[in-house]
Parts: structure tokens; C-alpha cells; sequence
């Protein structure tokens, strides 16, 4: 079995390396000092397993963890915390593979053996049971086998295009695999759904105009290569998107 | 009694006790009969008339007791949240007003019986007798449960503080890294992982030894160091503490356990949180009679820095430096820029211990 370490402290990269190297159904293929390193070294040396520290700096656990889902193959994840009671809580509740640290041999090999892949919405569940901001802070799209982060922040407005949705981004444009549905629960602080199928990033929005056949179309900053006719605004949601407009 | 006072959280910091309750009650009632008593025995009597007059100045005395409690209990929630001095100082013109009133209201009733004789005084002297004997009665009082409120609130603060300061050094996440990190080291670098232990050993010790109030900022700043070495090991390159501390006079004193948690802060909800760490700065300036130790360190972007952890640990230095420096302390927090600090205000006190 192929196992990535990650863990932002390089004593506890250490600690798991050398219990690691005793076992012998177990070979380390790489370490990674944080979630950007992890995802990278994940999608080329294709672990089995990652051993995922909770709290790190930049993309923390749980969210490395979400976008290890997006992988072609998905490994299976083992959680690593010095102490999170309400973590640690939930993971119980949810049967999800932990260590405590300091980290014991024996647990170890035993979370090992019951290391599993983990779906989005149990993250989430985790993560607002562990009163963590279980929102993602990037979403990630698999472009020629790799894996790429794009920031929420610099995200205009998703657009579902058939099976996949479209992100449009400041640098460009994107697919990804989540569902508009569920992107909209996860961010509806940022976005407000336009019609059935978009949802655009409110702060970015410059204006509402009436188009000469008399609907409302949201005007982008910006957001010059997103094509007029998908920024109608249908009219069940003109009155929220004013709302929203008006708020922020 | 039915009206028992409902206990809410306040009560640790009420200034005036519940005048509604059943034991105030009698306490009042008891000191009012004490009072009428003294009076009695101190004022010229006839022989026999002993117990006579002791009734009718008691009557007069429990009628005042009693009815400054009602207003005083009617009153009470107001006079709380009106602040701690003007609660005292408007409960004392309150209960002035009732004695008077009642003087009043006595005197007329005395005059409409025919029974004038049983005051021997004209009516301006018996109110001006009644109004000096209860404002001194009244003021004693006063002074009286102003000082039992003060006793018991630095009580309950000296308590809370003692609790918490334990609490801030020994954070599970901490004691349970460190040991993560001395495992890891006892095969790595054994001679490293001893020195841990040492210094984790000495920072245990600091706090679970007898408690005392205060230190003396040479030992506060090598517990810091202490810490700041254990908290290097596991962070390496990402931590790194700049000490501008020269100013400071190193026998001065400052309550305990106050820089470390600080520090411990700094580097919990900033540095750990930065990819790359940064600095935390410690500086320490004398301005004649007063120090001021501020502890700075870099936020994260879009990362709140309110967390619960780090406003608990802020609002126990608070107090405890109220305690120690009433109005001449202060704890302040800048988060205005990009950079976290707190910045202690103290007078210095070079006091021999």
C-alpha cells in the first residue's frame, strides 16, 4: 500500500515515517508540508492512502480531503489531530479513519487498515459537526490529469453546461464535477442564482439592465467573454437577486 | 418567603446584596433592633421606663428598616445597572428620603392622636435628630456592603483567574504536539528530545507550583523562552520570535502567566496558521514609571481572528490586571493592520521578593 504524509510540522512528518517504515505493507511515497504540496504529489504518485493532518495553514484537511475526491483515483483518508474533541466526535460518529497524536504504533496500523474514501457531504457533515467552516475556500478542476485549485474569490459566476458546470474565473474558464446544487448550498453567502442554471458571485455583479425585450440581465464586471443570453435573469429570481444586490 | 431572587450570572458581580431575600431580610431587621437598642440605652431615661421607650423606638426604627428595604428591593435591578458608585450614592439619598418621609409622616400621625408627648422634641428638632442619626446609620451601611462587594469580587475574579491561567499553559493541543514532537525526536535527535522534555518539564513546573499572584518579569520572560523553544522545534523555520526587550527592568513585577499565554496566541491563531510563519514581535519600552510589553504577530487573510480561545485568554489578563493595577493597567488590542497586538500597561514596581 502507497501512503502521502501530510502535516505542515516536519517532527510529526517524522514521527509517521518511522513507524511507517517498520511495517511492512506500507511504503511512504512522498510527504507533502501542506495541502497545495499533498494534492500535487497525490495526483502523480498515486498513493492508496493519505494521512491527512487536521489543522494546517492555507488549505487545511478537510478541504485537502474534499479536493483529493476530484483525483482520477480517489485515495482513502486517514485524519491526523493532536486534539480536536469535536473532530475527534465526529469522526466517531461517522466510522471516518483517525489518529491521535502523540501518534501510537498500533493505532496507527490499525486506522490504516480502515482507511476509506470519503464523499463530500460526510466532509461537510464533519466539519459542521466539528464546528469548523466546512466551506471550501477553492474548487478544483481536473485539467490533462491534473489537478487544479481555483480560488471562490476570483470566481465570477458557474454555469451548469450539461453534465459538467462551468466555472468562470479570472483566469479563464473551467469544468468541474460538482453539482450547481450542491455548490449553492455550499456557497450561498457568495452566490445568488440567477436562473435554473447559474449562479454568479454577488460582489462581482455591476449592475442590473433591462434588455430591449424587456428581461433583466445581470451585468458583469469584467465579465466580457461570458455570453449575454446566460445572464438573463428569469423572473422567479429578480427579486432575490436585487435583494442580495442591495445588501451587499 | 416565596420571592427567592433568581439566580442569574450577574450575581457574582451585583454591588448590592438582594434586599428582597429572606436572610438580608432578617439581617436588617436584626441591625435596625441593635440600633433601636443603642439609642434607648444612650438617651436619658426614666427608671423603669426602660422597655417602654425600647418599644416605641424599636417601632419606629423597624418601620424605617422595613420600608427602605421594600424601596431598596423595588429599586434594586435600576441602581445595579446604573454603575457602582451611583448605585451607592443614589441608594443612600433614596433611603434618606424614606426616613425622612416616615419622620414626617410619624410626626403628623403623633400631633392627629394627641400623643406629641411621647417625642419631647419640637417637630424641626425631632426631624433633624432622626435625619443625623440615620445618615450616619445609613452611610455606615453603605461603606459597609460596598467593601463586602469589593472583598467578594476580587474573590470570585482572583478564582476565575487562577483556574485559567492553569488552563492557558496546559492547552491539550500543545501538551498533546509536544509529546508528538519529542516522540519523533527521541529517534532522530535523541540529545534534542531531552532538552524538550527538560524544557516542557520546567514549564509544568512553572505553572503547577504553589500559585502566587505575582512574578517578576525575568521569570516571566524565561518561561516565554522556555515555551518559544518547545513551540520551535515543532514549527522550525516558520517561527521565529524577535525579543526587543532591553528597556525593561528585570526585577520588576507583573502578574503571572501573562506573556506566555500571549505568546502562546500569537503563534496559535497567527503564525501557525501562515504557510510560510513570520514574526512575532516582543517589545518592551519604560516610559518613567510605566512599562508597556506588547506582542505582536502577522494574520492570515480572510482568517477570523476572534476566535473564543483567544478572547478568553485576553479577558483573563484583563482581569487579573485589574485586580493587580485597578485603572493604572491596561490590556489593549490593535488588529487594525495586518498585524495582531496586545499591548500590557503597568506601573513598574521593583518591590524586594
Amino acid at each position: 500500500m502507497k501512503v502521502l504524509i501530510v502535516d505542515d510540522e516536519k517532527p510529526a512528518r517524522d514521527r509517521l515515517r518511522q513507524i511507517l517504515q517498520d511495517e511492512d505493507d506500507y511504503e511512504v511515497v512522498g510527504e507533502a508540508g501542506n495541502g497545495h504540496d499533498a494534492l500535487s504529489l497525490a495526483a502523480e504518485r498515486k498513493p492508496d492512502i493519505v494521512l491527512l493532518d487536521i489543522r494546517m495553514p492555507g488549505l487545511d484537511g478537510i478541504e485537502t480531503a474534499h479536493h483529493l475526491n476530484t483525483l482520477e483515483r480517489t485515495p482513502a483518508v486517514v485524519f491526523t489531530t493532536a486534539y480536536d474533541e469535536y473532530a475527534v466526535d465526529a469522526f466517531e460518529a461517522r466510522a471516518i479513519g483517525y489518529v491521535l497524536k502523540p501518534v501510537r504504533r498500533s493505532r496507527l496500523a490499525a486506522a490504516l487498515e480502515h482507511a476509506s474514501h470519503l464523499a463530500n457531504s460526510t466532509l461537510r457533515d464533519v466539519a459542521s459537526r466539528a464546528n469548523m467552516d466546512g466551506r471550501r475556500q477553492h474548487v478544483s478542476a481536473r485539467v490533462r490529469g491534473e489537478l487544479k485549485l481555483i480560488p471562490v474569490a476570483e470566481i465570477r459566476c458557474l454555469l451548469a453546461d450539461q453534465k459538467y458546470v462551468r466555472v468562470e474565473h479570472e483566469h479563464g474558464q473551467d469544468l468541474i464535477d460538482d453539482s450547481l446544487k450542491s455548490l449553492a448550498s455550499e456557497f450561498s453567502e457568495h452566490f445568488v442564482r440567477i436562473h435554473r442554471a447559474a449562479l454568479v458571485a454577488v460582489d462581482r455583479i455591476e449592475k442590473i439592465e433591462k434588455t430591449t425585450d424587456g428581461k433583466s440581465r445581470v451585468v458583469l464586471r469584467d465579465g466580457s467573454h461570458v455570453d449575454d443570453k446566460e445572464l438573463i435573469i428569469s423572473r422567479r429570481h429578480v427579486a432575490e437577486v436585487r435583494r442580495r444586490l442591495k445588501e451587499s | 418567603m416565596t420571592a427567592t431572587p433568581k439566580p442569574t450570572p450577574q450575581d457574582t458581580q451585583a454591588y448590592l446584596p438582594d434586599f428582597c431575600a429572606a436572610g438580608t431580610l432578617f439581617i436588617i431587621v436584626l441591625v435596625a433592633e441593635l440600633v433601636a437598642i443603642v439609642l434607648t440605652l444612650a438617651a436619658h431615661n426614666v427608671q423603669g421606663q426602660f422597655l417602654i421607650e425600647l418599644s416605641t423606638t424599636s417601632f419606629f426604627v423597624l418601620w424605617l428598616a422595613l420600608l427602605g428595604s421594600a424601596v431598596m428591593c423595588l429599586l434594586r435591578d435600576r441602581l445595579e445597572s446604573a454603575g457602582k458608585t451611583r448605585a451607592f450614592v443614589i441608594g443612600f439619598i433614596v433611603l434618606e428620603f424614606v426616613c425622612l418621609a416616615l419622620s414626617e409622616f410619624s410626626w403628623q400621625l403623633m400631633s392627629y392622636f394627641g400623643q406629641s408627648s411621647v417625642i419631647d422634641d419640637s417637630h424641626n428638632v425631632f426631624l433633624l435628630r432622626t435625619f443625623a442619626i440615620s445618615s450616619i446609620v445609613i452611610a455606615l451601611a453603605m461603606r459597609y456592603l460596598y467593601i463586602s462587594s469589593e472583598w467578594r469580587r476580587s474573590i470570585v475574579i482572583e478564582a476565575q483567574s487562577r483556574i485559567s491561567a492553569l488552563q492557558a499553559l496546559i492547552r491539550p493541543h500543545f501538551l498533546f504536539n509536544s509529546m508528538n514532537t519529542i516522540a519523533s525526536l527521541t529517534r532522530s535527535s535523541p540529545e534534542q528530545a531531552e532538552e524538550a522534555v527538560e524544557d516542557l518539564s520546567d514549564l509544568l513546573r512553572a505553572t503547577m507550583s504553589s500559585p502566587k499572584d505575582r512574578s517578576t518579569l525575568k521569570q516571566e520572560l524565561e518561561i516565554a523562552a522556555i515555551y518559544q523553544r518547545i513551540e520551535k522545534l515543532r514549527l522550525g523555520a516558520r517561527l521565529n520570535v524577535r525579543w526587543d526587550i532591553d528597556e525593561l527592568p528585570m526585577r520588576a513585577r507583573i502578574p503571572n502567566l501573562t506573556i506566555q499565554p500571549l505568546l502562546e496566541n500569537a503563534i496559535y491563531h497567527g503564525i501557525e496558521l501562515l504557510p510560510d510563519g513570520g514574526d512575532v514581535v516582543v517589545t518592551g519600552k519604560r516610559d518613567g514609571d510605566d512599562l508597556t510589553i506588547s506582542i505582536s504577530n502577522p494574520v492570515a487573510e480572510g482568517k477570523a481572528r476572534h476566535t473564543i480561545g483567544n478572547r478568553m485568554a485576553m479577558s483573563n489578563i484583563r482581569q487579573r490586571f485589574e485586580l493587580a493595577y485597578g485603572n493604572r493597567g491596561s490590556v489593549d488590542v490593535d488588529d487594525s493592520l495586518d498585524r495582531f497586538t496586545v499591548t500590557l500597561r503597568f506601573p513598574v514596581d521593583e518591590g524586594t521578593t
